[in-house]
Order: structure tokens, then C-alpha cells, then sequence
């Protein structure tokens, strides 16, 4: 049953009288299929009344009869958590979470679910919009004809409402079926949606995904986000994010808020920040980050692997380590492979790989970006004029500086890269 | 070494795909948050001086002389008010027109107003190809050459340059405009006459005045620029905090472009006019430029309409295919692969083709097809104006931002005029005809 096939038929008492025609249905959330609660009638005169949905003895789509023949009539009240079809539903957008689309709600399906009538799905395909416009027929084999898809139906739990649009929900929307994506995938339905309703998002996500999602968006919305969100939150989410994601997007924003958002961080979090904001754009400072593993010359592997244990550290800090002796001097590197192949009780001067190629902090971040693509690095250490480790170069930042630009020239928009599942 | 999975640097390398559009920064404080709030409007505005607006006000002149500039004042209001109400929507709700119309009236007047839109933009198009095939013609390249190549080419600059570029471009051309403004300096017309014409309302119910009328408003005021302007303010992602600028953008680029428009029409008045010329083709509505660029004037006329054509057929289908498609939910975007977005990058596609094969009829005269788009557009606008009104005075949606009630008096005032014009526009177009 389709709530277009029922709004406007006529509501019956016991006896067979007409009472008025079927205006809306109210449902309550919270449950995995959200059960009709009650009926909004508009009876004859204009006005509307909200009868419970015990007083309703048959519902079909020819219209509705009811128990009773007299009625307390009350008017109209929703109670917090429930919805009404028609009017906060009907025609919104909202989120495909599977698909991760924003779409529109065509039509409404409702089926009997543990002996309820329930909300089970959104209609979002041609079939719905055909259904309301009385041309179903025509329309189906035309499409059919054409090899359209008419069918597309969300189930509710695939469904996450946005704001603006289904504001009249007066609900603090959960984004629960969001939580369980990809944070690619959040961003890339950010990305779609129209920017008041970014931030509705983003503080609904706990703040180390909404940090990742926020890492996958493009700078020019992670300014907007950053800019739209209340300051405790934004500086939780920059707390999470890598120092030099952080550290750029910071240099986009005004000097205040800047300001405001690197007094409410966290202070170790803030100092690497603001040391990586010291740095020239265009230098291998501006373009490193903090984050980064150390090592002594004198430890053993398996030291080196039970620190490592301890650290949990991103998949991407953990393939090279540092090793840097007692004054902070670079001394060399040890890879990934190095470590896990090398005997426990070896130490760290035994395999290490002395004299590393690395870039002082002033470099410009141009030849640095070249140093790692001729050298082919996963990420390339940055020093100080005396030779002390400050940072490194990710071969991800590397890539965006050197290939940024000059691919999206190349690669016509109309290609998408692929999603990452 | 050997090559290990780099899950995050992958993933990063695919945002910076996806990220196409150059990093420049708006610093929102000052003079910039001036300048980075600054331009839909005018964009909108610009947009009436396309092929459409450039042809209408030039026969306007040719055809009226000074007779008719009283009808520009009050164009100049309904396009100000008309922008102020789009700017201020897109600004509180955050949302593109199409997207109210189908979350407040359903799926029923959607249609219809999508219908609407297709219609009135879908002329626009085969304007713009008019216009571009014109002012080619000068040069004799001749109309089957011009406008497949022109179709084409506007098709694979959307998609593949992105539509920023576009917009940027967009604003540029307008410079060419201000060569009618230095024309009606050097052709020095009567300014007190210019200055009675403007306060001096005048009407013959004859079907061409009327019809002239309608196509003025038609191409000043058209449903395009709303739809553009509220979408472009709601995806800037402006609030109701910078309401004061975008109302002073909108305010300015409804003036600016109407002052245009009255020195088109004061030079073909004055160049036109008494030559007794009726305009049919690009060369004769280039002799207004005569007096500031005397042998070079069909090529600077030329560039001009060629420019303002093909920049506005560029994005009258963009914004089409994207209300459309928002308003029903369809996945939108020249991004998108065609099978991922088949009705949005079909119905681009379909309004470029459209529009190019109507101007190929062997035999058509272009600016009469052009004045007849721009009829339809004047005629189709009331249905848009009504819907907006509609929308603007709905507290639930815009707080306490709906329309005081002096601006509603004026909005419906004038929308009421505009019925009336094209009632009588029929009435007397059918009289004509017994």
C-alpha cells in the first residue's frame, strides 16, 4: 500500500456515514519500521482532526472505517517523536545511505509488520512519481520502451533524512545509518548536499570519523564545514586530524577564528599545528607533518615492535621509522620489512639504512615533492639546518602538490576516479 | 622497492581528483566578503543581456524610437525586486528554487512548473543559437557551420572545463556592452528627449507595441536568472548574516543591467529608427554601433552577440537540467558518468540539440526567432513570479524574512500588469487576425 493511494479517501464511521477524507498518517519513529500511530482527517468544513489508530477498524485504499460512530474530537497534536507522512515526508530529500545518494521521496510504502500497519520504504524511482500523477500505465510502458528503471525503493533503515529539507521533524536527527559508512563515503554524500545541512552531519559523527570524513572533502568545504561548525566542535574535530591536514586548513581560515580554534585544541596537538603554520606555503615545512615514529640506534627490534604495539600508530606512519640519536640528529631509517624480518634481540644499528634521503625544512616543496617521486618514497624526513628531524613528507601530499592541478586538466570531469568500496 | 598498499595516500590521491576546482580562498572579512558575496546577482542580471535582450532591445529602438523608455524604469523595478526575492530565498532556506517548489507543493504543480521552466529556457536556448548563427553571418559563415560547431563545442566546455570557468568568462563579455554606452555618447542623442521618454508612458494597443512590451519584460525579468541566482546563493552556502550584501548585488546587477539595456535602446533609437529600418538580421541591428566604431562596427556588434549567445547558451541548459533534475531527485552534476546521471546529462544534452536543430530550419529569420522566445518567456514568467510570491510569503520556510507588506503590493502589482500585458497582447493579436 502506497500512501498516495490512500491520501484523500474517504473516512467512514461504523455505520457506513461519511466522516471526512484521509489527510495525512502519523507514524513514530524509533523502531526499525515505525508504526502508524494515528490518522489526521479532514472533516467536513475544513478542519482537521487526529483520531488514534485504535478507533480505525479497516484501512485499505479504497479509505478507512472506523470503530466508533461518535468521537471525542480532539484536534491535532504531534507528539515529539512522530512524523507526519504527507506533510514532513512526502516530496523531501533525503539520504540514500546505500546508494549514497541524495534523493527525493516519490511516494511512501506501508505494509502490515508484526500485525501493524508501518512505514517500511521510501519510493524514490519513477513508479512513484508516475503513481501521483495518475499515469501509471502509460507511463510504465513508455518507460519500459525507453529500458528506464522505474522501480527504486529505499527500506527505512537505508534512510537518513536531510535537515533542511525534512526540517519540519523538529527531531535532533541521529545520521545513525550514516555512522556505519566508509568515512569516503559520508564525504562523498556531504559533498551533495547543500551547505547548511554539512554540519548537521559532521557534529552527529563522533570526532575522530568526523576527522576523516572531514580529510576526504575537498579544501574548499572543509572550510565551509569548519567555518559553519560550533567552535568546541571544530577544534575536536582538528584535534583528530593529522597536523598537516589540520595545519592547512587552518591557514584558509580568517586570522580569528584561526586563533579561537587553536586556543580551544588540545595543547600538543595545537603546538605541532602552529610550529607547521611557521613554515612557508611553498617549503618542505609547509608541506610536512608531525606525525612520525622514532627510534634510538640502541633499541632492539623487538623493543622497537612492542613500541609500535603500544603507539596503534595509522597505517601510513608506521612502514619507515626514524632513527634519531640522543641530540635529535636524523641517523638513518628503518623500513617495515627491515624490522619484522630482523632478529629480536638485533638492534636498531644493525639494519638500519644509513645516510637517508632528506630535505632541511626551507626546501622548496617542489623539489621535495620530486625528491619522493625520483627516490620512490612513501614519505621522505624533513631536518633542520643542524640536521635535527622536524617532520616528514607524505608521498600522498607529494602527489596531490606535483599532480594536483595539472591531472585535473587532463582528466575530463566526466570520468569519476573510483570509489574506494 | 617494492610497491606496498597505501590505503590512505590512494585514497587521498582520489580526493584530489575529485577536488577539480582551482584552491583560490575567499578571506571572508572586509572588502573581500564584499566581493565573495558580490556577483551572483550581477551574474543573473548580466545573463538578460544575451542574445535575447541584445535583439529585443535593439528592435525595441529601431522600431519605437524613444517612444517606449518609459517601459524600462519599471522593468528595472520588477527585475530588482524579482532578484532581491530570489537572493533572499536562496539565503534563508539554503535551498535552489526547484527544490521549495517540489518540497512545498508537491509532485503535481512540480511538474508543472518544470514544464514551465523546460519551455521558457528550452526557447532561450534556441535563442542563444540564433543569436551566435546571426552574428556569424556577418562574417558569412553560414548558419549550418556555426551552429553544430557551436553546439558542440558549448556541450564539451561544460563537461570538461567545468562551468566556473564559464562563469568567470561570463562576466568578462559583459565589458563588450559598454561599447553601446560610448555608441550613445558619440551618436549624441536629444537627452531631454531620452529624459521625457523615460517619465513619458505612451501606449498604442497595436499587436506589434504590445507584442514589443512583452518581449521586453520577457527578456529583462526572465525565470532563468531566479532559478540561477537562488542556487547560486544557496550553494556559496551565504546566510541570512550577509542578507544585506546579497540584497545589494542583487540590487546592483538588476540596475547595471538595465542601464545597459536603455543605451541599446537609445542608440537604435537614434541610429535606427530614423532610417525606418525593421531589424531582420545582425548587420542591421550593428549600425547602432556605427557611430563609435564606424567601419568595424558589425564585428564589434558581431563579437559581442556571438559572446553573449554562446556564454548563456552554456549555462541556460546547466541550470535547466540541474532544477529539473533536483526538484524530482534524479543524481545531478556534469561529473557524473551518463549512466549514473542519465536524465540530467540527457536533458542537457537534449535542450543543446534541441536548440541547435530549431535554428537549422532552412529559412527561419533569426531575430524573429529570437523576439518570439522572448515572448514566450514574458508571457510563462507570471506563472514562475506567482510561484515565488507564493513561496516568499510563507513564514515556516523564510522566519522573519517574508516580503513587508509594500513589497508584496508591488510584486503582485506587478505581476498583475504583467498578465494584463499579455491578455491583452491575445486579445488584440486575436482581433487582428477576424
Amino acid at each position: 500500500m502506497f500512501l498516495s493511494q490512500v491520501i484523500g479517501k474517504p473516512v467512514l464511521d461504523r455505520d457506513g456515514g461519511g466522516f471526512g477524507k484521509v489527510r495525512d498518517l502519523i507514524v513514530a519513529l524509533g523502531e526499525q519500521y515505525p508504526p502508524v500511530t494515528g490518522l489526521v482527517i479532514r472533516v467536513t468544513g475544513g478542519r482537521e482532526i487526529f483520531l488514534p489508530w485504535s478507533d480505525v477498524e479497516e484501512f485499505e485504499t479504497t479509505g478507512a472505517r472506523l470503530h466508533t460512530s461518535s468521537i471525542d474530537i480532539t484536534t491535532f497534536r504531534q507528539r515529539p517523536n512522530e512524523i507526519r507522512l504527507f506533510m514532513d515526508l512526502l516530496d523531501k530529500q533525503i539520504v540514500d545511505v546505500e546508494g549514497r545518494k541524495i534523493v527525493r521521496v516519490n511516494d511512501i510504502q506501508l505494509a502490515p509488520v508484526r500485525e501493524r500497519l508501518r512505514l517500511v520504504a521510501v519510493d524514490v524511482g519513477l513508479a512513484g512519481i508516475l503513481r501521483r500523477l495518475s499515469l501509471s500505465g502509460p507511463g510504465e510502458r513508455l518507460a519500459r520502451a525507453l529500458r528506464m528503471p522505474i522501480e527504486n525503493y529505499i527500506e527505512w533503515e537505508e534512510v537518513d533524512p536531510v535537515e533542511s529539507s525534512v526540517s519540519s521533524l523538529k527531531l535532533r536527527v541521529p545520521h545513525q545509518a550514516l555512522a556505519t559508512l566508509h568515512p569516503a563515503d559520508v564525504a562523498h554524500i556531504v559533498e551533495q548536499l547543500a551547505p547548511r545541512d554539512r554540519t548537521g552531519i559532521l557534529a552527529s559523527l563522533d570526532d575522530e570519523r568526523a576527522a576523516d570524513v572531514m580529510e576526504e572533502l575537498s579544501a574548499e568545504d572543509q572550510v565551509d564545514v569548519l567555518e559553519a561548525l560550533p567552535p568546541e566542535t571544530a577544534a575536536d574535530i582538528l584535534d583528530e586530524m593529522g597536523p598537516d591536514d589540520a595545519a592547512d586548513l587552518l591557514a584558509d581560515l580568517s586570522e580569528e577564528r584561526k586563533t579561537e580554534l587553536l586556543g580551544l585544541m588540545e595543547p600538543d596537538e595545537a603546538s605541532d599545528v602552529r610550529e607547521l603554520l611557521t613554515y612557508g606555503e611553498e617549503t618542505a615545512g609547509g608541506l610536512m607533518t608531525k606525525d612520525f615514529i622514532t627510534v634510538s640506534p640502541d633499541d632492539t627490534a623487538q623493543q622497537v615492535i612492542d613500541r609500535l604495539r603500544e603507539l596503534q600508530p595509522d597505517a601510513n606512519h608506521v612502514y619507515y621509522l626514524y632513527v634519531i640519536d640522543a641530540d635529535g640528529m636524523l641517523v638513518g631509517t628503518i623500513t617495515l620489512r627491515g624490522l619484522i624480518i630482523a632478529d629480536p634481540d638485533t638492534k636498531v644499528r644493525e639494519f638500519i639504512r644509513p645516510e637517508p634521503i632528506s630535505v632541511t625544512v626551507d626546501t622548496d616543496a617542489d623539489e621535495a615533492a620530486r625528491a619522493i617521486a625520483r627516490y620512490n618514497l612513501l614519505a621522505l624526513p624533513v631536518v633542520d639546518e643542524d640536521g635535527r628531524m622536524q617532520g616528514v613528507v607524505t608521498v600522498d601530499d607529494a602527489m596531490e602538490r606535483a599532480l594536483g592541478e595539472g591531472w585535473r586538466k587532463r582528466l575530463p570531469e566526466i570520468f569519476e576516479p573510483v570509489e574506494e568500496k | 622497492m617494492t610497491r606496498l598498499a597505501i590505503p590512505r595516500p590512494i585514497r587521498r590521491a582520489q580526493r584530489s581528483l575529485r577536488d577539480r576546482l582551482p584552491n583560490f580562498r575567499v578571506h571572508r572579512s572586509g572588502i573581500l566578503l564584499f566581493l565573495g558575496v558580490m556577483g551572483p546577482g550581477l551574474i543573473a542580471g548580466l545573463a538578460g543581456n544575451d542574445a535575447g535582450g541584445i535583439a529585443t532591445y535593439s528592435v525595441l529602438g529601431a522600431e519605437t524610437g524613444l517612444r517606449m523608455l518609459w517601459i524600462l524604469p519599471i522593468t528595472t523595478v520588477m527585475l530588482v525586486v524579482v532578484l532581491e526575492m530570489a537572493a533572499r530565498m536562496g539565503a534563508v532556506t539554503g535551498q535552489g528554487l526547484g527544490d521549495l517548489i517540489r518540497d512545498e507543493f508537491g509532485i503535481r504543480w512540480t511538474l508543472f512548473a518544470m514544464v514551465v521552466l523546460l519551455i521558457a529556457n528550452g526557447s532561450n536556448v534556441v535563442a542563444e543559437f540564433a543569436g551566435a548563427a546571426a552574428a556569424l553571418e556577418i562574417f558569412g559563415v553560414p548558419r549550418f557551420v556555426t551552429v553544430p560547431i557551436v553546439a558542440a563545442g558549448i556541450w564539451a566546455l561544460v563537461v570538461f572545463a567545468g562551468y566556473r570557468v564559464v562563469e568567470r568568462v561570463f562576466l568578462s563579455v559583459a565589458v563588450v556592452f559598454l561599447a553601446y554606452v560610448v555608441s550613445a555618447f558619440v551618436a549624441g542623442p536629444n537627452w531631454g528627449e531620452v529624459g521625457r521618454g523615460l517619465i513619458t508612458p505612451s501606449v498604442t494597443f497595436d499587436p506589434k507595441t504590445l507584442g514589443l512590451m512583452v518581449a521586453t519584460v520577457g527578456t529583462t525579468v526572465t525565470p532563468y536568472m531566479f532559478f540561477y541566482l537562488q542556487s547560486s546563493v544557496a550553494d556559496k552556502g551565504l546566510g541570512p548574516e550577509e542578507l544585506p550584501l546579497e540584497r545589494a548585488d542583487a540590487i546592483l546587477g538588476g540596475i547595471w543591467t538595465n542601464v545597459i539595456a536603455l543605451f541599446i535602446v537609445v542608440v537604435a533609437a537614434v541610429t535606427i529608427f530614423p532610417r525606418g529600418i525593421h531589424i531582420q538580421t545582425a548587420e542591421e541591428a550593428a549600425i547602432a554601433l556605427a557611430p563609435v566604431a564606424g567601419n568595424f562596427a558589425k564585428a564589434l556588434f558581431a563579437i559581442g552577440l556571438f559572446g553573449a549567445s554562446v556564454l548563456a547558451a552554456t549555462v541556460m541548459p546547466l541550470t535547466t537540467s540541474y532544477a529539473v533534475c533536483e526538484s524530482f531527485g534524479w543524481e545531478s552534476g556534469v561529473s557524473r558518468k551518463f549512466s549514473e546521471a542519465p536524465v540530467f546529462m540527457g536533458l542537457y544534452t537534449a535542450l543543446i540539440v534541441i536548440g541547435a536543430i530549431v535554428v537549422l530550419v532552412p529559412g527561419l529569420p533569426l531575430f524573429g526567432v529570437i523576439l518570439v522566445s522572448q515572448n514566450l518567456n514574458g508571457i510563462l514568467l507570471p506563472i514562475v513570479l506567482i510561484f515565488m510570491l507564493r513561496l516568499v510569503n510563507k513564514p515556516r520556510l523564510m522566519g522573519g524574512h517574508t516580503n513587508p507588506l509594500w513589497l508584496n503590493v508591488v510584486a503582485w502589482g506587478l505581476t498583475g500588469l504583467i498578465i494584463l500585458l499579455t491578455g491583452i497582447l491575445f486579445g488584440s493579436s486575436i482581433a487582428s487576425w477576424l
